[in-house]
């Protein structure tokens, strides 16, 4: 039979079972007082507290024996621990009735609980199994009853809560006793049949996440395969260019050489383009990254080298304020710094004349944090979401630079969520805007 | 000007071409081939003093089984092997650490498509000590 948790973790619901007896102790212990010491409600309190005392002696004894099961990551298997959580539920079955029987017995509304017993068998175990833990807590409870109404065993009786004696009432105790028998099967019957249902749903979405992720293997892999083709074709149409560029093979006039030169260019575009695309592709296929400790700071001062001549081109200013204490971080560095430099060179391109970029690193619980604003053009109202899709340009930035490979912020998503950190963009109130990201300082 | 003799074995045409254009210009002695039973018949019959090698001939990976088998036979280890290369994305091979590790990929100097002439000039030159 198949169970809801057939395939999650059922180590974790055996101690979530034990975490829920420690608020059933204290509600028993709490129970007790107020009924005895608020209600006047007669008690063998000191009989019920002991049962309280044997209740957290024997919890704290499941839970030892589960983190002995489970010490140092061990996984028991499922048999296993289904045999600890039904062992539980029939321990839990058994006190509960003890309890009742200590405190009114029939009288005592307090045996409606045994239908949280169920609910638990339900979700937990198997159907067959369910049925079997209804069965036991109905011969539990009706041994009891049935053996306080013969007077085989002594009735506790809750004097100043219930003035009859309903437990001696034959046609009482029989009606609710069928009613308890009904209301325990019954609710065994629905949670089972939910979970079944929800169980083949959870299996369902598993085997279509499966197949979705199959799915994109096999079209980043065609992409690759593809991409890399193309390339092969614009290496040797870069090469014969190149060649006829540099007028090796005879003088060019000046139209010629103009429209050589364009078609080699757009030609470094295309390729441009198919080299981002392949690096995303493969950073998607591919596992791990190789992560090291490195020094941020020179990663940052190399991307500003990088950058610095086409700033001052334009008359930019670059200020960085990097946050004393910060230097190493862990990570891969190469793709740190061509995030870097792909931000800052964004940054660069799309912020005009004589305007500034500022970067700033900060700590930030357990986070390195980056960020990046210009003065530049900033992003469109309801562009930010879309600005980190694949192949997406924003119309401001397509205006200034047409060719762009819509891939690098595709890229540096991939990359700092590789890292396991967060990227993001927003506009600045003054205008233009800030590109940031959050790297762990330990991942 | 160079007088060697360069053997440049690449199955793309059209990179085999332009590179012979370029090595021609500085007037060096160009043999082409297509593949690696090409290259090594070229290799018997041709007294070599430099091979340019494509990595991935045919979609197989011909060019590092050639550059080992070269570096394993008295008769050929002496010359020095320029590997071209276009597949650094795919294969995320660092060429720059791996040339000179003689056990895994026997050569001198790599070279990444697109080949730029002044750039195939000058790693040919190296290698024939013209520099």
């Amino acid at each position: 039979m198949e169970t809801l948790l057939q395939d999650t973790n059922l180590v974790k619901r055996a101690y979530w079972l034990v975490r829920l007896r420690w608020a059933a102790i204290s509600v028993l212990a709490i129970a007790v007082f107020v009924s005895s010491e608020v209600l006047r409600i007669s008690l063998p309190v000191m009989k019920l507290y002991a049962m309280a005392c044997v209740l957290v002696l024997y919890n704290f004894l499941l839970f030892l024996f589960l983190r002995h099961f489970t010490f140092g990551g061990k996984s028991p298997s499922h048999t296993a621990i289904r045999r600890i959580i039904t062992f539980q539920v029939s321990a839990d079955l058994f006190v509960l009735t003890v309890i009742l029987h200590y405190s009114g017995g029939i009288e005592n509304p307090f045996f409606l609980y045994f239908v949280f017993h169920m609910i638990i068998a339900s979700i937990f175990l198997s159907t067959r199994q369910s049925y079997l833990q209804a069965t036991l807590a109905i011969f539990f409870f009706g041994f009891v009853v049935f053996l306080e109404y013969l007077g085989f065993i002594r009735h506790y009786a809750l004097e100043g809560f219930i003035s009859n004696n309903l437990y001696r009432n034959g046609l009482f105790v029989l009606g609710t006793f069928l009613v308890f028998s009904t209301t325990l099967y019954l609710v065994v019957y629905m949670t089972a049949s939910i979970s079944r249902q929800l169980s083949k749903q959870q299996q369902w979405y598993e085997e279509a996440n499966m197949q979705l992720r199959e799915k994109d293997y096999l079209k980043n892999e065609y992409v690759l395969r593809l991409t890399h083709d193309i390339k092969g074709h614009l290496a040797a149409i870069q090469s014969c260019i190149n060649i006829v560029d540099t007028q090796m093979v005879g003088p060019l006039n000046e139209k010629q050489t103009d429209l050589v030169e364009r078609a080699y260019r757009r030609a470094g575009k295309c390729m441009a383009f198919i080299t981002a695309l392949l690096k995303l592709t493969r950073m998607k296929m591919t596992g791990e990254l190789e992560m090291t400790g490195f020094s941020l700071k020179k990663v940052i001062f190399n991307t500003l080298a990088a950058v610095q001549n086409r700033a001052e081109r334009k008359g930019i200013t670059i200020d960085y304020n990097i946050e004393a204490g910060i230097d190493e971080v862990y990570g891969e560095p190469v793709l740190i710094e061509e995030t870097i430099t792909n931000l800052l060179f964004n940054a660069a391109r799309y912020t005009p004349h004589n305007g500034t970029i500022k970067i700033s690193v900060k700590n930030q619980k357990g986070s390195i944090l980056f960020e990046i604003s210009d003065t530049g053009i900033g992003i469109p109202q309801g562009d930010i979401e879309k600005i980190f899709d694949e192949f997406y340009r924003s119309r401001n930035a397509r205006e200034i630079e047409r060719d762009g490979t819509g891939l690098g912020l595709s890229i540096a998503k991939q990359v700092i969520e590789r890292h396991r950190g967060q990227i993001w963009a927003k506009n600045n109130p003054t205008g233009g805007c800030t590109f940031g990201f959050s790297l762990p300082k330990k991942c | 000007m160079g007088q060697a003799r360069i053997l440049i074995v690449d199955d793309d045409p059209d990179i085999t071409e332009a590179m012979k254009v370029v090595l021609e210009t500085e007037g060096y002695t160009v043999y082409t081939a297509k593949d690696k039973e090409d290259g090594m018949e070229q290799l018997k019959t041709t007294k070599l003093d430099l091979i340019i090698l494509d990595v991935i001939m045919n979609g197989g990976r011909d060019g590092f089984v050639l550059s080992r088998e070269l570096k394993q036979d008295a008769k050929y280890k002496h010359i020095p092997i320029l590997m071209v290369t276009a597949v650094r994305e795919k294969t995320g091979i660092d060429f720059k650490s791996a040339a000179g590790d003689e056990t895994w990929l026997p050569l001198e100097d790599f070279l990444d498509k697109p080949v730029k002439p002044e750039v195939l000039l000058k790693k040919v030159k190296g290698l024939l000590y013209e520099l």
